[in-house]
């Protein structure tokens, strides 16, 4: 083989190994953009990027995430933490289980919570990007900070569900307990 | 030695004239695009069987103990925002999950299995039925899954759970066993959802005594 189609061959495989990395490592930022874009949003200020949304429970028409739970009820929030810290709060009082956990940009679960870790007590937590909170900004005592390692990503709330027919009266008040708001 | 026989020499056509030569352009243009085919077609190799690559192994279940987590590794965020987006961390949850039976079959919606087992030692489990793009298989019944809620344990503290595109307890059966419908022929994954396991399964999830999944009746 002559040098010059060692050297071609060369870089068609450098080429090859450079794209293989980028599909790999892109490929969950992409998914994590398009769940973030495409949350539809039912609660939230108008031109904020926080918002809550209760999906219905879950079915074979859920087409949007893979791998959904059927025992499950959901709530989402999707932030942007870049210019102000986000407020989330949850007060279930359910005896079975549930948590809140927080999904960074990159898919990754920085952040879980469950009701027995609460022992009983409501959630409050404070959401901070890496940055630091903007002059003024008052945070609220008691509040726990948790610090996002992206400055977008989703907050998922899960509840468990026996019967929903027969839990519905119960469960969706519970759930709707669940806040994401940003701090003034 | 016959000199009528030497192959001319390959640069040389049978006209006298010289082999084309590709403009270096072109074979430029040849190698970016070759090796971005190469390398996106390798990586959705790498991907299109987000769960076959798990690590640790329970019978015919298997799981990751880095799936959620933000130590894992780019292959495993990867395949896990492919076929599990949105995962807890091994200590909140444990997944496992199986597309082949006991007998090391590929599991197809069109035959009919039998799960059984223990409860596994969690707070709460369940056990649901994929296809294999990940979603749940549409029915009237709304039947997905059976859970530490649902299940009936036998006088042994088993469970049991019959999949399969038709019901296979006889009609009016006075226990009939949890029938989750999985229509069509298609590709079946069961994922084994373990929610606050216990500590001893968090520090290795290989020791889950694993619900066996064993093929019944008839297999088109």
């Amino acid at each position: 083989m002559t040098r010059r189609r060692w050297q071609g061959t060369l870089a068609l495989l450098a080429i090859a190994a450079g794209t293989h990395l980028l599909v790999v490592w892109a490929i969950p930022r992409l998914i994590m953009r398009k769940v973030l874009s495409t949350t539809p949003a039912q609660l939230g200020s108008p031109g904020s990027t926080e918002r809550v949304y209760f999906p219905p429970m879950t079915d074979a028409t859920q087409r949007r995430i893979v791998m959904p739970s059927p025992d499950l009820l959901y709530a989402t929030c999707v932030f942007d933490v870049s210019r102000r810290p986000l407020r989330i709060q949850a007060d279930p009082r359910l005896s079975g289980y549930w948590s809140v956990a927080a999904y960074a940009a990159n898919s990754d679960n920085f952040f879980v919570v469950n009701d027995r870790q609460l022992a009983g007590q409501p959630l409050d937590l404070l959401l901070v990007g890496m940055q630091r909170a903007p002059a003024g900004t008052v945070m609220p005592p008691g509040a726990r900070v948790v610090v996002a390692p992206s400055d977008k990503g989703l907050v998922l709330m899960r509840v468990l569900v026996g019967d929903y027919a027969t839990e519905k009266a119960m469960l969706e008040p519970a759930r709707r307990t669940f806040r994401c708001e940003p701090l003034p | 030695m016959n000199a009528d026989r030497v192959p001319a020499k390959p640069s040389i056509l049978a006209g006298g004239q010289a082999a084309p030569c590709w403009p270096r352009a072109w074979v430029a243009a040849g190698i970016v695009v070759g090796g971005i085919a190469l390398g996106a077609a390798s990586a959705w190799l790498v991907l299109k069987n987000p769960w076959s690559a798990q690590s640790v192994r329970a019978g015919a279940w298997k799981t990751s103990t880095v799936t959620g987590s933000v130590d894992a590794d780019p292959y495993t965020r990867a395949r896990v925002a492919v076929g599990g987006l949105l995962a807890l961390s091994r200590e909140e949850t444990l997944y496992y999950v199986a597309d082949r039976d006991d007998a090391g079959r590929p599991l197809r919606s069109g035959c009919g299995y039998r799960i059984e087992g223990t409860p596994p030692p969690a707070r709460w489990w369940s056990i649901t039925a994929y296809a294999d793009d990940f979603f749940l298989f549409p029915n009237e019944a709304h039947r997905y899954s059976l859970n530490g809620s649902t299940a009936q344990l036998d006088a042994k503290g088993h469970f049991a759970l019959l999949t399969g595109p038709n019901d296979p307890n006889p009609p009016g059966a006075a226990t009939p066993t949890h029938w989750l419908p999985t229509p069509g022929d298609r590709g079946l994954m069961f994922t084994l959802r373990l929610y606050n396991p216990g500590p001893a399964l968090v520090a290795t999830p290989s020791v889950l005594v694993p619900p066996s999944i064993e093929r019944v009746g008839a297999c088109p």
